[in-house]
């Protein structure tokens, strides 16, 4: 075992008290296959939502708490083909549906610059793995910012690529029009480098991108002179937290110093506030019926019962927790026959109207950017929020665009607020992942802010 | 305005193949009003001759592949997770009477 893999698993354990991001911490790895990669070596954690050969792959519920993987997802693979090596599986909300990392069967995850915070989620266990300095890379999964959030809260970059850029085979599906699989590191280059070697078409998944992503890594420069950038301006009018805008204000004027043209950019605000609600709809439909596999009876954890239909019951109630059920049921209601045109195709045909209107607000620049937050991660014993107030439906929630579309969306840190790390979210047309990296490390260079791999003491 | 009752709760998760608690019962119909208001925000939206978005993209995903077996899962990996097997089957309480 190499000395970094066996200080990345020492870190995991000493970290892993007060954090609780870890559901299975691989002490005795695979040692790494021979590759001329530039991941060559890399520790890293893969999101329990993945299925791993030989090892536990939860997706962070309880009826899933037994269940060891057969095989290995196609991301996990290609990571282990470029001699990367795993070594923890990470907790996550239960089956992806959750954007605190306090659902996991398993406990709430800690966010390690403050555990009194959340993490954010659901890729909360694989962003603080990296936040630590554990691991150099942790795969995650996003479906509505469940990386791209996290990686706000915790001070790290958080990729969500094209649609279709990384084969999500193998990996336990949550709402399979609006999943992405995406990841985590410390910097914009090694996330470079990560999706040159994630990408492809893979013949498991169909919907992955049969054309090949052209190398782009080597040829970033950070240079933002040129570029034109639109600042996403309903967002910024919905965030009332002076130091977040402070810290924005601060990044524009830093990046137009470095040659960059900065626009505002308006989006329908009577449509986008409706990407959330159309979000819970599509998703809550989509994930139902994705979920209804579940029933203890071929796998999973199985409960008693006298007849099939008793076992499945008891295992589905024991096995979800009641945010889930209450989730699903919200999902079949909209799915029944009665309501399906009104509820999940009136969403399905609001989705377009809404990427249209993405489509028009990017016709005219190169990339959209505004707070992935508008503000720091929250205290886990925080308040309730106003679910109907602009804030919440707009300034919280508008990276699901990024879902709807497709388009590659990333977080890079922006700056702390009182030691707690707050991201921008940077997002361009689909395909365009070398623009969005270049403007990216522009950002980085221009912020100069990163994480660096900085362990965090606890 | 639109209201979920208890009976239509209790029917979902019976079709659902789940319990609820009264309480969770008492939680999903409090949340159901939310969950209306933020449906009749899709309501001011106009969507006569809008296709539903189905996917993110409309690109031919169709393709055939060369007639050869490939990744194939065995028997005994298949059935390693299920919680009763013999002889290749998984065991279930005996479903016909």
């Amino acid at each position: 075992m190499s000395t970094i893999v066996k200080q990345a698993i020492e870190d995991l354990l000493k970290i892993q008290p007060d954090t609780n991001a870890c559901i299975t911490i691989i002490e005795d790895p695979q040692s790494p296959l021979p590759s001329d990669s530039p991941l060559f070596g890399w520790p890293i954690a893969v999101k329990d939502n993945f299925v791993t050969k030989g090892h536990l792959s939860t997706a962070g519920s309880k009826i899933l708490s037994n269940h060891v993987g057969v095989y290995d997802a196609t991301a996990v693979l290609k990571l282990k083909q470029a001699g990367c090596v795993v070594v923890a599986k990470t907790a996550l909300d239960e089956l992806g549906m959750g954007g605190t990392g306090l659902t996991c069967f398993t406990g709430p995850v800690h966010n390690p610059h403050d555990v009194s915070r959340q993490a954010g989620g659901s890729s909360s266990g694989s962003a603080v793995v990296v936040a630590a300095g554990a691991v150099r890379m942790a795969l995650g999964s996003d479906t509505g910012d469940s990386v791209r959030k996290p990686a706000s809260f915790c001070g790290i970059v958080g990729v969500k690529p094209t649609y279709g850029r990384i084969s999500r085979y193998g990996v336990i599906p949550y709402a399979s029009s609006l999943d992405h699989v995406g990841y985590f590191t410390t910097d914009v280059m090694d996330a470079a480098l990560t999706l040159e070697a994630l990408s492809g078409f893979d013949p498991h998944d169909p919907t992955t991108i049969i054309e090949p992503l052209q190398p782009f890594a080597s040829d970033l420069k950070g240079d933002l002179s040129g570029k034109k950038i639109g600042v996403f301006r309903n967002v910024i009018d919905h965030i009332d937290n002076k130091d977040t805008l402070a810290l924005f204000d601060q990044l524009i004027n830093n990046i137009k110093e470095k040659g960059a043209e900065v626009v505002d950019v308006f989006y329908d605000e009577t449509l986008l506030v409706t990407a959330l609600p159309t979000y819970y709809i599509i998703a809550n439909c989509e994930a139902t019926a994705n979920h209804a596999n579940l029933t203890a009876v071929n796998f999973g954890l199985q409960q008693p019962g006298e007849d099939l239909e008793s076992i499945m019951k008891a295992s589905r109630t024991i096995g979800f927790n009641p945010t889930l059920r209450k989730r699903f049921v919200i999902g079949s209601y909209g799915l029944k026959d009665e309501n399906q045109e009104r509820i999940f195709k009136k969403a399905q045909r609001v989705r377009r109207r809404l990427v249209e209107e993405l489509d028009h607000v990017l016709s005219d620049i190169d990339v959209l950017i505004a707070p992935a937050s508008s503000s720091i991660a929250p205290k886990i014993e925080e308040e309730d929020i106003d679910k109907l107030s602009a804030k919440h439906l707009i300034s919280e929630n508008y990276m699901v665009l990024g879902n709807f579309s497709g388009y590659p969306s990333m977080t890079i840190p922006m700056g702390s607020i009182f030691g707690m790390p707050i991201g921008v979210n940077i997002t361009t047309k689909a395909k365009s992942e070398a623009l969005m990296f270049e403007v990216a490390l522009g950002l980085e260079k221009a912020i100069n802010y990163k994480n660096n791999g900085k362990k965090v003491d606890l | 305005m639109e209201h979920i009752n208890k009976k239509q709760v209790l029917d979902l998760a019976n079709e659902l193949n789940f319990t609820l608690s009264d309480q969770e019962i008492d939680e999903i119909i409090d949340e159901f009003d939310i969950l209306v208001e933020q449906i009749g925000l899709l309501d001011h939206i106009d969507t006569e001759h809008v296709e539903p978005m189905v996917y993110p993209f409309e690109a031919p995903i169709a393709y055939l592949r060369e007639d050869v077996v490939d990744h194939v899962l065995s028997v005994k990996d298949a059935l390693s997770n299920a919680p009763k097997k013999k002889d290749g089957f998984v065991i279930v309480p005996k479903v016909v009477l």
